[in-house]
């Protein structure tokens, strides 16, 4: 197992290095704009202009600019200063990070406890009535866009701009160091809006797993030997059926942890995923490539723990 | 030129044709200018409460010396004091810092400003205020660290400021202070509009003694340490340090204990202001609508809430347009065939259909159809030299483009046809609404008189400064561009964007690199009036003349919209295309 988790440490740094040489591939390659011309503005000197582009090491070819920034981050685990406003790129990721992990765990939490439930009774009960609704309640669920079913939200629900006014409103984030009662109000409609898609998804997957699984030869057997039906169920179809759940369960928490980008801006979350939203806005390589790190950071490391937690919840998968 | 808003994305939806009434408004100000009717109360607001602004994006720069983006502004003029400035209704400068106007010499070429007794710096400066100050301010504009973006525009023409940018703060001799409260510009030649360029937040005094340590380096740290003198501040620590400032999330401006009212004519009624950034539009609006907010800052209301609250008697008053001092414009490329031939220019001018264009951006609410380049909000400082409202050199019926005299203009050029037969052109357009639609009318349009478009779809910045920004790699159309004029002189509104001697292999401006010498010669002559009639007149001519030569179309004079909340007065700031000002708002 050792050996295993050190390999694929090592495969992990190898990815990662790949994520930010293509992303600096891409945005020398591709037309975006000129950091140097951005950020000098429009009435500037060609002088200026060239100084600017010398500050930010933009006049030195791309595999040297490249170079610097890997030798900035190994070395002080650097992730450069923002062409826009000179911000640490870093700081700006390390400060917004709490939100981030806020609007993940607490959306996490919610469709898990919507998703699976909500899975196993169709499960239970295919084709009844029950199934049919919840099925067809997750189809909308998943056909929703975050963008639209948010701005729904908070006209319905939101303090002040609802016609229900009963959760937190767009902007009212407070870190929950601050005042977790405003914290938790101001997520609410954030973590019902970002699960709501999550949930009828692992909903859907619950209910096909467990309805594969319950045609196992092994719960037959289960059933033979005479355990209650509940039993059956709990000890050993869902333990068979959620574990394809735990991979998706990690990749999706690596994959927000790197930033809900909708959410955050319908909702105004000062979060990773806005700020990413911001650096491309602004083409802003410094903090696109530190926010793509950051995001493939999370996904590339969720995967490899998910990986190890497979081998504890199936007795069949073993590393060498 | 300035910044404009955020993109107005969301205001293509509905592409609304809505009613003039209260759309840009037709009303004359005091100082004539047209286009603004709004209410202000100037005096005998209450004192105390908060104003919250809303925004969508976040400033550019905290930094006087680097601030250049309309809504920065906002915060800019409250927090600093600049030679002059502007009251909200305005377009007409006044002593802010200077104890009076500026004197200029008979040759043009010397400016005397005398600055007013009594200005101090906010904590952790708290001295008193001195000319030195603002020939570092300025000094410091041409350091890349500092990185201004019109200094060498404006201030350039000072003796000794530096044509090389380096990453220090260079000594200007041309810039002298004989006593604390007294500074003299030397000029290398007479400037038409350095007086006007007094305004700009560059002239806002820094202090060397406490500034030059955070100036060293390649990016200077001075706007995370800086020291205000208007009436409000950015929150600070006792060491000076920003605490205010989360970029992205908030600003809060609190006041200046160092301000003496008595210096300064901003009645400054709210004790604490909060810039809240990162809003959605539709969010945003409504929440001030709802009064959790009081005010916009860089974002329009989508065209939908707009219509909504124009369409109600009770919300009306709440919304303001104000005119943005500058235009919209199709730039054909006059280097390169076959815009080099000038009826071919012109054919395009006849043919396009800005009725269908304005609709991109949301239709008669965003702005009158643009006739010309001088912007209404000039009024008599060249608008009306221009010919007002009524030149309008390509006319067609409802704006919407004519073929038949657009095929007239192809025969003179040569097609006998009537229609175009040359190879494809091709144009640079923003890659996302409203841009790309623009795009796609102007394509359709030149359609119709046998072009064959070919459109290559980029973000926005980089279609300015990967392409129609540089010369090699300028396309025959770019459909997007668009200026803002720093201040309402009309130099600032046409020279960058004209004049073939500012036409520059990379950041160049000049979109249609225009090089006509008799246009060219005027603008010289007319930079160095100092007769503001006169400079005002000469202009007009020169924008009627850029306008008939078709080497560019303007398509929108654009307004700003402001919505304010029920709980606070307005104050729109005319000068700054509707800002608030909010030193002039009180809570009611």
């Amino acid at each position: 197992m050792g050996a295993y988790i050190v390999r694929r440490v090592l495969w992990a740094i190898l990815l990662l290095l790949v994520v930010s040489f293509l992303t600096f591939v891409i945005f020398n390659v591709f037309p975006s704009a000129d950091p140097a011309a951005l950020r000098a503005g429009r009435n500037a000197t060609p002088a200026l202009v060239e100084q600017i582009r010398r500050n930010l090491g933009l006049d030195k070819p791309f595999y040297t600019q490249y170079w610097y920034y890997l030798k900035g981050l190994v070395e002080h685990f650097n992730l450069g200063y923002s062409y826009y406003n000179s911000e640490s790129v870093k700081s700006e990721i390390f400060s917004r990070l709490p939100a981030t992990i806020s609007v993940t765990v607490g959306g996490f939490i919610v469709w898990m406890l919507i998703g699976i439930p909500v899975g196993i009774v169709s499960a239970i009960k295919p084709r009844s009535i029950l199934d049919r609704v919840m099925m067809g309640g997750s189809l909308v669920a998943i056909s929703a866009p975050v963008y639209f079913l948010g701005l729904v939200s908070l006209f319905l629900f939101a303090k002040g701009t609802g016609q229900l006014q009963w959760f937190g409103a767009a902007g009212s984030y407070v870190p929950i160091s601050q005042n977790p009662g405003t914290w938790f109000d101001s997520l609410i409609l954030p973590w019902l809006t970002l699960s709501a898609a999550f949930a009828a998804f692992y909903a859907r997957m619950t209910r096909g797993n467990l309805i594969e699984t319950m045609h196992e030869d092994y719960i037959r057997t289960a059933r033979a030997k005479g355990l209650r039906e509940s039993r059956v169920i709990t000890k050993h179809g869902l333990r068979a059926a959620l574990t394809p759940i735990v991979t998706m369960a990690g990749m999706d928490i690596g994959l927000l942890l790197g930033g809900a980008i909708l959410t955050e801006i319908v909702f105004n979350i000062p979060g990773v995923g806005r700020y990413a939203y911001l650096a491309i806005t602004n083409s802003d390589l410094p903090a696109i490539q530190g926010t793509v790190l950051f995001g493939a950071f999370f996904i590339v490391f969720a995967n490899l723990f998910v990986d190890i937690l497979y081998a504890f919840l199936d007795p069949r998968v073993t590393y060498g | 030129m300035r910044r404009r808003t955020a993109v107005v994305v969301t205001m293509v939806a509905g592409a609304l044709a809505l009613v003039a009434a209260g759309c840009g408004g037709g009303g004359k100000s005091s100082n004539g200018v047209q286009g603004a009717n709004h209410t202000l109360a100037q005096s005998g607001g209450k004192k105390g409460g908060t104003i919250t602004v809303l925004s969508e994006g976040d400033i550019d720069h905290l930094d006087p010396g680097a601030a250049y983006y309309q809504f920065t502004y906002a915060i800019t003029y409250v927090t600093q004091r600049p030679l002059l400035a502007y009251k909200p209704n305005s377009i007409q400068p006044v002593p802010d810092l200077a104890a009076s106007m500026p004197t200029v010499s008979k040759d043009g070429k010397t400016v005397t400003v005398h600055i007013r007794h009594g200005i101090k710096f906010s904590p952790p400066v708290n001295r008193a205020v001195t000319s030195a100050d603002v020939k570092y301010a300025i000094e410091r504009g041409f350091d890349a660290a500092v990185g201004n973006g019109y200094a060498g525009a404006y201030f350039g023409v000072i003796q000794g400021a530096p044509t090389n940018i380096g990453n220090t703060v260079p000594s200007i001799s041309g810039i002298q202070t004989p006593d604390k409260y007294t500074i003299v510009f030397k000029l290398s030649k007479p400037s038409g509009i350095f007086v006007s360029a007094l305004q700009e937040p560059l002239t806002a005094p820094v202090p060397a003694e406490y500034a030059r340590k955070f100036d060293k380096g390649k990016s200077s740290s001075y706007g995370d340490h800086q020291v205000a003198t208007g009436p409000y501040m950015v929150q600070n620590n006792a060491a000076g340090k920003i605490t205010g400032y989360t970029p992205g999330r908030q600003i809060v401006l609190v006041r200046n204990p160092n301000w003496n009212p008595k210096t300064s004519w901003r009645p400054a009624y709210a004790d604490k202001i909060v810039f809240k950034e990162g809003f959605d539009p539709t969010v945003g609006a409504k929440q001030i609508l709802n009064g959790q907010a009081d005010v916009n800052g860089d974002f329009p209301p989508p065209a939908a809430t707009m219509k909504q609250i124009l369409s109600n008697s009770s919300q009306k008053s709440q919304l303001e347009f104000t005119p943005t001092a500058g235009s919209r414009f199709v730039a054909l490329n006059t280097q390169k065939p076959p815009f080099n031939n000038k009826y071919v220019r012109m054919a395009v001018a006849y043919v396009l259909d800005r009725n269908s264009m304005r609709l991109t951006r949301g239709g008669a609410i965003d702005g009158k159809i643009a006739t010309h380049f001088i912007d209404p909000s000039f009024g008599s400082h060249g608008f009306n030299q221009a010919g007002g409202y009524g030149f309008n050199p390509f006319p067609s019926p409802n704006n919407s483009g004519d073929v038949a005299k657009a095929e007239a203009m192809l025969k003179k050029a040569g097609f006998k046809s009537g229609k175009y037969s040359g190879p494809q052109v091709t144009q640079v357009a923003d890659n996302s609404p409203p841009g790309s639609n623009t795009a796609a009318v102007v394509a359709n349009s030149m359609e119709k008189i046998g072009f064959k478009v070919k459109t290559i779809s980029v973000q926005h910045s980089a279609m300015y400064t990967r392409f129609c920004g540089v010369p090699k790699n300028a396309p025959n159309i770019c459909p997007n561009v668009g200026w803002l004029a720093d201040f309402h002189e009309p130099q600032a509104d046409l020279d960058a964007n004209f004049n073939g001697k500012n036409i520059l292999p990379a950041n160049n401006v000049n979109w249609s690199q225009l090089n006509d010498p008799k246009i060219n010669a005027l603008m010289e002559k007319a930079k160095v009036e100092l007769n503001p009639e006169k400079r005002w007149a000469e202009w007009g001519q020169i924008d009627k003349m850029i306008t008939e030569s078709a080497a560019a179309i303007p398509w929108i004079w654009e307004n700003g919209p402001t919505l304010y909340s029920t709980k606070v007065t307005h104050a729109s700031e005319l000068w700054n295309g509707g800002e608030p000002d909010v030193s002039f708002m009180s809570v009611k």
